[in-house]
């Protein structure tokens, strides 16, 4: 272990207040098993990115909390409401966004894209305009709102489906690997997309592998290593020695 | 009637508007549409069902609904006689000889056709598509809707070959419909009716009719495929 304290997950203790907490996230196949996390806590604010080498099982934990994996026997409080997280309760659809690593744009121009989990959430047709003019601001992409996805490169997809993302206003935003396979130009331009995230005060779940986005102010360091989830670096040291607090 | 003189009677009867040839192409593409709107109402929503969601034999419906496609017409034409005559289940209903008995017929055959097209469509779909519409938001029907609609071409491919299934069957539309003149002669009983009696014009007609068909469906397939082609 290198890099400061490692803490065990469960005995954290939260700087935040906790708006979402999952008791009994596990994941097995067989006799094996990928992970046994008894319980994860994301605050309010919190930017959270969640490091493990490949094949962790990082990514089937955040599809979990995504609601696009089982999660059989695990439970969810948000905002003091507790639930199970399978089936996956319809209030989370509408509180939890998720974007995944390669992500899929509808046949549709960019802008009837960033528009459908609007609608979807039955938000008046000026509204929604009003909203997607907002998020094509937000990720700066006014320039191509009418083009069709296939013409898009892979650094416009993925800030597209941040605008998506964004443009909900979601409780908790979950991103898989923003900058994979992305480099120079495009890089940056997600990577301030992020960091403007993370400074706005938005909470999300980050797996990353990049060094700049795990480097941003404030990112609190996840690993899930040999099935366990561990808090990391000095968001560990600190809460080493603080009080309790903000516990769901 | 040697065959050129049969051809050009052909080609007389279709441009002069024969009243008779025309109503049995009325028929039969009345008959084929219902027939397959019957169809493709439940075999969409269920090759959906299949293709997202894991149970166990999921396996083996898919492979009963594949093999369905080779399900011989006469055995359909069969099987619902037997329901529907008198003495059958659905003998009540007196569908057997009629138009409505013809569309049961049509939408049995149509069905798997536009099941496992539609199922091949769905099975070749980016998994992301539908988990898009669910994290955005969506109710399951509504990931329904969303995902049907971005496979529109591949699901109107499956509409169109079962047309063309439903079109040219000969086996159930004569069994169940009887090829009454005006009321369930269609295009292929016709032309098995004709080609028995020696008058190969009228035949010839409506094999002319059906070839067009055949072409401009494999058109419409060809140009459905071309627009949902692969993206670049």
């Amino acid at each position: 272990m290198s890099g400061g304290t490692q803490q065990s997950f469960s005995s954290l203790v939260h700087l935040h207040a906790v708006m979402l907490a999952v008791h009994g996230l596990r994941k097995s196949f067989g006799e094996r098993v990928l992970f046994d996390v008894p319980e994860l806590h994301i605050g309010r604010g919190q930017a959270v990115v969640l490091t493990g080498v490949n094949g962790a099982g990082k990514s089937t934990l955040m599809r979990m909390l995504a609601g696009l994996e089982p999660a059989l026997g695990a439970q969810v409080t948000l905002d003091g409401a507790a639930m199970p997280l399978t089936p996956y309760p319809a209030a989370l659809r509408t509180r939890i966004a998720y974007v995944h690593q390669h992500p899929y744009l509808f046949r549709t121009s960019v802008r009837a894209n960033i528009a459908y989990g609007l609608k979807a959430a039955g938000m008046q047709a000026h509204d929604v305009a009003a909203r997607v003019d907002a998020a094509l601001a937000w990720a700066g992409i006014e320039g191509i709102c009418e083009t069709p996805p296939h013409r898009l490169s892979g650094g416009e997809i993925q800030r597209v489906a941040l605008a998506r993302a964004w443009a909900l206003d979601p409780d908790l935003l979950l991103l898989d690997e923003p900058t994979s396979n992305l480099d120079g130009a495009a890089r940056e331009q997600v990577i301030a997309l992020v960091g403007d995230l993370v400074a706005k005060g938005k909470s999300l779940l980050m797996i990353c592998h990049d060094r700049d986005l795990i480097a941003l102010p404030g990112i609190t360091r996840w690993k899930l290593s040999e099935g366990r989830l561990t808090v990391r670096g000095p968001q560990a040291k600190a809460a080493a020695g603080a009080e309790p607090a903000g516990r769901a | 009637m040697d065959i050129s003189s049969a051809i050009a009677e052909a080609f007389r009867l279709l441009l002069a508007g024969d009243a008779d040839l025309w109503l049995i192409v009325w028929v039969s593409l009345k008959v084929g549409v219902l027939g397959l709107l019957l169809a493709t109402l439940p075999a969409v929503p269920l090759a959906y069902l299949i293709a997202t969601h894991d149970f166990p034999g999921r396996r083996v419906v898919v492979v009963i609904a594949q093999a369905f496609l080779s399900f011989p017409t006469v055995l359909v034409g069969l099987i619902l006689y037997l329901l529907l005559s008198r003495q059958g289940p659905l003998g009540p209903l007196g569908l057997l000889f009629t138009q409505g008995g013809m569309i049961l017929g049509q939408a049995a055959i149509g069905f798997p056709v536009v099941l496992a097209f539609s199922l091949a469509a769905l099975q070749a779909a980016d998994v992301r598509l539908r988990e898009t519409a669910l994290v955005l938001g969506a109710s399951r029907l509504g990931a329904m809707w969303t995902v049907l609609r971005e496979l529109r071409f591949g699901l109107f491919a499956a509409v169109v070959a079962g047309f063309g299934r439903v079109i040219a069957e000969v086996g159930s539309a004569l069994m169940i419909g009887g090829n009454i003149e005006g009321t369930t002669r269609t295009i292929t009983t016709a032309i098995a009716l004709e080609t028995s009696k020696g008058e190969f014009a009228q035949g010839i007609a409506l094999g002319i009719v059906l070839v067009a068909l055949a072409l401009i469906i494999n058109v419409l397939l060809a140009w459905l495929q071309g627009a949902g082609g692969f993206r670049r």
